[in-house]
């Protein structure tokens, strides 16, 4: 009987409590999502939402409707940025704009996802590059320089390590590195919630 | 009220007394201010022998108030702080006519819009300005001067611009009340865009057989002098006194000898596209624009004439009323008022590429899927697509082109018809083809007026026509050039891919092309949607702010039919109202020359924006018509002699006013 | 000759051009020589960085870093020119900004002077293309064609962020059917083919890639399906990003969605300057079309050769 309460019986319903999301764009200056009236031109336009289970409209509605479950998400980073939504929108809402600050909202709460995270305090913190070519892993792509006539490796923080140090300085003055600490700290937590949820169930 | 069998005598050397009043207006005022020691701070200034204050000034106790004073002989200048003079200074003015002072022996201080109204959470700063204002209003109120107002004779007749059903229905209403009206209309027929649609929602009236008999009425009344084909160029003058120059644009088929007989049409070699029908049938260069044109003579569009001299051979054209030498003819009006009934156009969805008008043959607009369903249209009433001329199968309408758009250049606002014309169109188009599958892709539906409503519910249950809550994001052409929609069903938040026969968009309405050049013709203003403006919203839609011109119809607006019949009753009453008197008043704020100080310059007769001020040559000095001078100051300012004075705003009395303004105590001993 | 003889250019390379598909950076270095226009260094550049994935975790790291990156440039007084889309929209809408906020110039200027910098907002970042199309002008390009393509099917692929947003570009306004890349590519005689959806984005940006593989594999399924069926002979881009995407993701799109697209597809991705280059008689190990290594698993990975042998003739 327990199983059919688990299936059928569904509380979701909205009581209407204001929107900390929504507060947070407007704070950031990015008050114009407030005129959204949900015509569906984004949706319409999203070459990612006729594929995939992303819809820009839900998602900009959820946000102000204070449905946090939004920032946990994945729909949201399936968006390609491809701006058809921002420039078709009637009411004039940079929409695209919305979804990267959605996004950067449910990173400060921790959800990203772990290649993403790898990217960014692996990678892009410690060499400078979204893609690089140094290390022994990327020998290859620095023989397919030279092969075209390349040095092997270009002129950029990959040969100016004071260059790099300077990335590296910007990225903790402006908070990024606190920002994927904070991170981390909340992945470790979830995964030890995880592991301990789990060694319960056993 | 009366009024008062003596007025008092009041000079320039009269010692002035001056009552003050102020009102609470509700809280307005008195919720941001403490209005006893305003009345009690005004009670200090010189020269104010009592002050009061009172809730509403402006009801009929607080008039009371100012009226028992002057009969009673305390005052002889009467302040109001209050609102803005815009509300009520004509109120208070009455009250003084009546109690038997000079109207403009008052002066109005706004400590409302001014002082409380700006600095709502500010009491302290509000009182400030509140006492500021006050202060100057008692600073000028000494030193005003009575003035009489001027009369002048109204013309009995009305220039109306614009043939289409707001510009009859106002004519038909003038010409009926004995009014002698001048209708001006562009093209060679009056009728309007009404006489391009077929059947009008939600009584599904056939637009031409209601409009027919108005158009045909409108040519038999005679106090109604019809212009087709022809334009205002030239306006000047004033309130019952506007002198309008027409040019009748030459039809190159003389008028009267013309018999409509149309053995021109049949024999000219030369067709173009139709502007009726939108481009989607032709007609010659000789032309009608339809068959129940008024009037019904022909005319030859010289742009598309080779002047072959076919129609002008006499076995073709018996009356010999071709002229290819006609040239165009200016006549001179005067009238008394003018009403504006330009109407629309209609937006042009080219700019929008996601929508493929102009590149897709099977995108459609709105009025042209009207011509499509019209009796007397290109495909006398049995619609078919443009690509391969058979009936569509599958249809889509998309709402709100061109409306409700919030992007750079784009119209905000909602054009109100646009979504009872699409059920209308789409329930005809059911009518016709009950197996069709037709599609309404909407924002919001907009059922407002009498039987509106119904007519939406009755679409959907009696038609079958299926309402998509999403606004559609781009199309692209398929086989057979048929339509693929891309949308949002917002409802089920799921995408659609819809592929149609045919895509018909519901374009909004706009203000016509040259409404900016009528604008300044007639010193009209417009709003910032591009329709001309209201005098005031909500109580004076019909007036505009210069007296005695008036709008009526889509010119002021985007609005259905009952709306602007409406409106332009409204409109006529407005116009008969002011000219039923035979005069009106205007106000006496024209510049007086001082002749003896006047130097002959004529500095001020080449300023004048209103063309006011003539030179006397035997006298050497400028000259001012009061009833054309409209009191700008322009002439003050730029005299150098210090010649010009103007009423009831004269240097002596604006200096008074300044003196005091920047002083932050109190005056002792009058400010000497 | 004379105005664009000595037309100064900053290089930004980014990351994926440099580091992934090299052809790409010879070629632009080598049409712009040949065009004579001066290129410099961007030294100690770093990722612009990539708007999809940094601009999305941390708005205000993402205009930093992209600021600093700015006044590298500014420092050498000339305009930057970039040869992807995805740095050109970071550099572009970064500038844009900080040009226009006085408030986020401020701010980023606080965080940049702790490294001896300052953005000034003197220079301004152009893609490659629009330093061919509007600073030298067709007319000027025309003149260097020597080779002209009989009969070459070509479907050109804009990508999304060197036209949108389209009030941050230099397009007027234009993004729902530009045409200054399809006039570049028939200045060489190819004929830009219509195909269903020719605007849709390659699915590789805004961190989709990143973040599920299989999801940008689809887009570029349907895209080249639709390249496809319009019988295109090669694909021409002007974005690393999307060439990876076009060109790795085609092979993606073979293993993941074999079942949906029936025969693999084995369309040849080819760069924008790398077809001018031929066009203007650009030795083609230059431009980086011939394989000179014996390297397994590198780009380009649908190959190239059926492209060369088509237009051999030509060349001769």
């Amino acid at each position: 009987m327990s199983d059919n309460v688990e299936k059928y019986i569904k509380r979701k319903v909205y009581k209407g409590t204001s929107s900390k999301i929504a507060q947070k764009f407007v704070d950031a200056g990015l008050e114009k999502i407030r005129a959204c009236i949900n015509c569906g031109t984004c949706s319409g336009s999203c070459p990612s939402g006729r594929r995939t289970a992303y819809r820009t409209r839900s998602v900009i509605r959820r946000a102000l409707m204070g449905d946090e479950s939004v920032l946990e998400d994945i729909d949201i980073w399936l968006c390609s940025t491809c701006y058809y939504c921002y420039e078709r929108c009637p009411r004039n809402i940079p929409v695209t704009d919305m979804i990267i600050k959605l996004r950067n909202i449910a990173v400060e709460e921790g959800h990203i996802l772990d290649s993403h995270f790898t990217l960014a305090n692996d990678i892009f913190y410690q060499t400078g590059h979204g893609v690089p070519a140094n290390g022994d892993a990327n020998k290859k792509w620095r023989d397919l320089r030279e092969s075209y006539g390349l040095p092997p490796l270009p002129p950029t923080v990959h040969t100016h390590p004071e260059a790099l140090k300077e990335c590296q300085e910007l990225m903790k003055s402006i908070g990024f590195r606190k920002l994927m600490d904070n991170v981390e700290k909340i992945k470790a937590k979830e995964r030890k919630e995880k592991e301990k949820a789990e060694k319960e169930e056993k | 009220m009366t009024e008062s069998t003596k007025e008092i005598k009041v000079s320039r050397n009269t010692k002035p007394k001056i009552g003050v009043y102020v009102c609470h207006c509700g809280v307005n005022i008195a919720g941001v201010i403490d209005v006893v020691k305003l009345k009690d701070y005004a009670l200090t200034l010189p020269d104010v022998v009592l002050a009061r204050e009172y809730k509403f000034m402006c009801s009929d106790n607080g008039q009371k108030l100012i009226r028992d004073d002057i009969e009673a002989g305390l005052i002889n200048r009467v302040v109001v702080a209050a609102c803005s003079p815009r509300m009520h200074e004509p109120t208070f003015r009455l009250v003084c006519k009546e109690a038997g002072l000079n109207q403009f022996l008052f002066e109005q201080a706004n400590i409302r819009e001014h002082a409380t109204w700006v600095n709502m959470y500010d009491s302290e700063g509000a009182y400030d300005i509140a006492k500021d204002h006050v202060r100057m209003a008692v600073a000028k109120a000494r030193r005003l001067l009575p003035l009489e107002v001027q009369r002048v004779k109204v013309e009995p007749s009305t220039l109306i611009i614009g043939g289409g059903i707001a510009g009859m229905n106002a004519a038909l209403d003038l010409a009926d009340e004995g009014y002698k009206v001048y209708l001006v209309e562009r093209t060679p027929t009056i009728g309007g865009h009404m006489a391009q649609l077929d059947k009008t929602f939600p009584t599904m009236d056939c637009s031409a057989c209601i409009l027919t008999p108005k158009m045909v009425d409108v040519g038999r009344k005679d106090k109604i002098e019809i212009l087709t084909y022809s334009e205002v160029v030239d306006v000047s003058g004033y309130v019952g006194n506007f002198e309008v120059t027409i040019m009748k644009k030459p039809h190159y088929v003389d008028q009267e000898k013309c018999t409509a007989c149309g053995a021109c049409v049949e024999n000219c070699p030369i067709t173009v596209g139709n502007e009726f029908d939108l481009g989607m049938a032709t007609r010659k260069a000789v032309y009608i624009p339809f068959p129940q044109a008024v009037p019904g003579q022909y005319t030859i569009d010289m742009n598309a004439c080779v002047k072959c001299g076919i129609c002008a051979r006499p076995d073709v054209c018996e009356p010999g009323a071709i002229n290819y030498d006609d040239k165009p003819e200016y006549m001179k009006v005067k009238v008394g008022t003018i009403i504006v009934a330009t109407g629309w156009d209609l937006y042009d969805p080219t700019e929008l590429k996601q929508y493929g008008y102009g590149r897709f043959p099977n995108v459609i607009n709105s009025l042209q899927m009207e011509r499509l369903l019209s009796s007397f249209g290109p495909v006398l009433g049995k619609p078919v697509r443009p690509s391969d001329l058979k009936a569509p199968h599958k249809i889509a309408f998309l709402q709100c082109v061109g409306s409700r758009n919030f992007r750079e250049g784009g119209h905000t606002y909602c054009s109100r018809v646009c979504c009872m014309y699409a059920t209308k169109q789409a329930r005809q188009y059911k009518e016709k083809h009950p197996d069709a599958e037709v599609y309404i892709f909407y924002m919001d539906i907009r059922a407002f007026g009498k039987g509106y409503e119904e007519f939406y519910e009755s679409a959907s249950e009696n038609y079958g026509i299926n309402y998509i809550r999403g606004r559609i994001a781009e199309v692209y052409e398929g086989e057979n050039h048929n339509i693929i929609i891309r949308s949002e069903d917002t409802l089920i938040q799921t995408p659609i891919e819809l592929e149609v026969d045919m895509f018909v968009l519901s374009c909004g309405l706009e203000a016509c092309a040259d409404a900016g050049e009528v604008a300044s013709l007639l010193s009209v203003q417009r709003s910032a949607d591009g329709f001309f403006m209201e005098a005031h919203p909500k109580l004076r839609p019909v007036d505009t702010l210069t007296d005695g011109i008036f709008v009526a119809g889509v010119a002021q607006g985007p609005k259905d039919i009952p709306d602007t019949v409406a409106q332009a009753k409204g409109a006529a009453s407005s116009a008969a109202a002011l000219m039923s008197q035979g005069e009106v008043e205007i106000e006496p704020y024209y510049s007086v020359v001082l002749e003896h100080l006047c130097s002959g310059c004529r500095s001020c007769q080449s300023l004048c924006p209103f063309g006011a001020i003539d030179f006397d040559e035997v006298k050497n000095v400028a000259v001012v018509n009061p009833a054309l001078c409209k009191g700008c100051g322009t002439c003050v300012s730029a005299c150098p002699s210090g010649a010009m004075v103007q009423n009831h705003f004269a240097g002596f009395q604006l200096e008074s006013i300044i003196n005091v303004a920047v002083k932050q105590s109190s005056i002792e001993n009058g400010g000497k | 000759m004379n105005e664009n003889k000595k037309r100064k250019y900053a290089f930004f390379l980014g990351c994926v051009a440099p580091n992934r598909y090299p052809m790409i950076e010879s070629s632009i270095r080598a049409v712009f020589d040949h065009l004579g226009a001066e290129i410099l260094e961007m030294e100690g550049a770093s990722c612009c960085p990539a708007p999809g994935v940094f601009r999305a975790f941390h708005i205000p790291t993402w205009l930093v870093i992209a600021a600093r990156n700015i006044t590298i440039a500014e420092e050498l007084g000339v305009d930057i020119i970039t040869g992807c889309n995805g740095c050109y929209g970071t550099l572009r809408d970064a500038w844009w900004e900080l040009n226009h906020k006085p408030e986020l110039k401020k701010m980023v200027n606080e965080h940049l002077a702790k490294v001896g910098r300052q953005y000034k907002g003197n220079i301004e970042p152009k893609h490659i293309v629009q330093a061919l199309y509007q600073d030298m002008g067709m007319d000027y390009l025309r003149d260097f064609v020597k080779h002209r393509f009989k009969d070459l099917k070509v479907a050109v692929h804009y990508g999304c962020h060197i036209v949108k947003p389209s009030d941050k570009r230099p397009w007027g306004g234009e993004y729902e059917c530009p045409t200054f890349l399809d006039e570049l590519v028939e200045m060489t005689g190819a004929k830009s083919i219509d195909y269903k959806d020719k605007f849709m984005c390659c699915g590789a940006g805004g961190a989709v890639r990143t973040a599920v593989k299989e999801v940008a594999a689809d887009f570029s399924r349907e895209k080249l399906t639709n390249i496809r069926d319009a019988g295109a002979d090669i694909i021409i881009d002007c974005c690393p990003f999307c060439h990876l995407q076009l060109d790795l993701g085609q092979m993606e799109a073979n293993s993941v969605y074999g079942a949906m697209i029936g025969e693999p597809f084995k369309i040849p991705v080819i760069y924008i300057t790398q077809l001018l280059g031929l066009s203007f008689g650009i030795d083609p190990n230059q431009l980086g079309l011939i394989k000179n290594h014996e390297l397994a698993g590198v780009s380009p990975f649908i190959p190239i050769e059926p492209f060369m042998q088509k237009v051999k003739e030509e060349l001769t």
